[in-house]
């Protein structure tokens, strides 16, 4: 299967600290792919660079087949194949329906096309009821939910997730991850999960990358990573983990 | 005290009596601002966003200029606006001075760095997750500047408030370059400065009445504008 991601000797430097030092990185697509590593380890800047957010100073980028450019067509039409759901995800003014409706209002979607497309979203995450509440006074896992809705509408090849349960209850944080699996079985989503908590790497990811210190030191099957990590940095993050 | 007290009571008096003079200036006053405030709005809202947004050689340099020109004295617009329009000025041929036109350029050139640098900073003060947001939905860079200057609206409209407030209370300007001349370029604040000269204290006060009365109905409407955009805003709650 044709990558959807290759990276080839990226860095990324904010002034003159290297944030980011990545020699070759695949990634396959339609699966559940975690990015782990503790605080600052460069996790969200590589995310950031995948999905074109943020660019690398060095190295190249290629998404979903195209070599990267950073031109303002071609980020246009590759971006528009990915979204992305942060641990906080922004909404903006106005109802959820409003907040659902943007992405596919800028696509040029005419209003009655897009009705049954938010419906439809809006009840895979069982969030019907919220279409006309103020998106910007829901709860932290209404909000979550919303956000999936909001992207699952793009129907998106790609799915950035950044630690998009970091801030809710437990039992938000279950049903999000039912509806992450969901999304890569049902469309064959590819999702690129950025968390630091292991439990839910493991639950969820087919492959895990292992970051420390902005360099990639060990990826393989989740199973791999976590019963027989080579690397004595990715045995002392899960154990300490673990402990915790 | 007493003059005081006088003049409000003509001053209500000059309101409910609905004077034809009044009128016709309060309604050249309205005229004169509003049109100015439109102007400024329609070129200072475009190009505070892009001084915000537009990564662009000189940048800090023209934003410091629109600063600067937010605090410019009312008389030095008016002078400006005077040399360009009068006789010997490069649009003297346009006969412009003396009119209404005239104290709407004045107007537009003092409210415009307010609209402008306002804009910017507000703008500015947007988070990045903003923009993030919009283009991660597929906004392209247009789409995303227009979200992030749809979600600082609420600054938009109290820089907008701020300018309007300036150009009702402006009498410098539109003294030098309108003339206060009657049925012509006499707007409530020349009126009050008119009236006061002449010693009529009480219709002097009457008049500022108006233009309180004014800028009070101004804030209301805005207010409403305000809350029509942001119904299930609850604002920061001091408990």
């Amino acid at each position: 299967m044709t990558p959807v991601f290759k990276l080839h000797n990226i860095i990324k430097r904010y002034g003159q600290r290297e944030v980011l030092n990545i020699g070759e990185l695949s990634i396959p697509g339609q699966k559940i792919y975690a990015i782990l590593g503790p605080n600052g380890s460069g996790k969200t800047t590589l995310m950031r660079i995948m999905a074109l957010l943020t660019k690398n100073d060095t190295g190249t980028v290629r998404v979903l087949n195209e070599d990267i450019n950073w031109g303002k067509e071609q980020l246009l039409k590759l971006r528009r194949q990915m979204t992305m759901v942060t641990q906080t995800s922004f909404m903006f003014e106005g109802t959820v329906y409003a907040n659902i409706a943007y992405g596919l209002k800028v696509r040029r979607k005419s209003d009655k096309n897009i009705r049954p497309i938010i419906e439809k979203s809006l009840e895979l995450v069982g969030m019907s009821a919220f279409a006309s509440a103020d998106a910007r006074n829901l709860s932290g896992g209404e909000r979550q939910k919303a956000a999936i809705a909001r992207a699952l509408a793009l129907e998106p090849r790609v799915l950035f997730l950044d630690e998009p349960t970091a801030n809710i209850d437990p039992q938000s944080a279950v049903e999000i991850e039912r509806y992450i699996q969901f999304i890569n079985r049902e469309f064959g989503t590819t999702i690129i999960l950025v968390t630091h908590n292991l439990f839910q790497a493991r639950r969820l990811a087919d492959e895990v990358l292992f970051l420390w210190d902005g360099k990639m030191v060990e990826k393989g099957t989740g199973k791999d990573l976590f019963e027989n990590a080579k690397d004595q940095r990715t045995r002392s993050f899960l154990c300490g983990e673990t402990v915790f | 005290m007493e003059i005081i007290i006088q003049g409000i009571k003509e001053g209500l008096l000059l309101v409910f009596s609905m004077d034809q003079q009044i009128m016709k200036v309060t309604i050249l006053s309205l005229q004169v601002s509003l049109s100015a405030l439109l102007i400024a709005a329609c070129l200072g809202i475009p190009a505070g966003a892009a001084l915000a947004l537009k990564d662009m050689p000189g940048r800090r340099l023209l934003l410091n200029i629109v600063y600067t020109f937010m605090g410019l004295p009312p008389v030095l617009a008016g002078l400006i606006v005077y040399l360009a329009l009068t006789t010997r000025g490069p649009l003297g041929q346009y006969q412009l001075l003396f009119t209404p036109i005239a104290m709407i350029c004045a107007q537009v050139l003092l409210a415009l760095p307010i609209v402008c640098g306002l804009t910017a900073r507000t703008v500015m003060a947007q988070r990045q997750e903003v923009y993030d947001t919009a283009v991660t939905l597929g906004a392209s860079r247009r789409q995303a500047a227009w979200a992030i200057i749809r979600e600082s609206r609420m600054g938009i409209i109290a820089a907008l408030t701020t300018a309007l407030g300036r150009l009702v209370a402006e009498v410098g300007a539109v003294m030098l370059v309108g003339g206060n001349i009657q049925d012509s370029t006499r707007v409530l604040t020349t009126s009050i400065v008119l009236e006061t000269r002449m010693g009529n204290d009480s219709r002097a006060i009457g008049i500022g009445i108006i233009l309180l009365l004014i800028a009070f109905a101004i804030i209301v409407l805005i207010n409403i504008l305000e809350k029509r955009s942001f119904k299930n805003d609850a604002g920061i709650q001091i408990t």
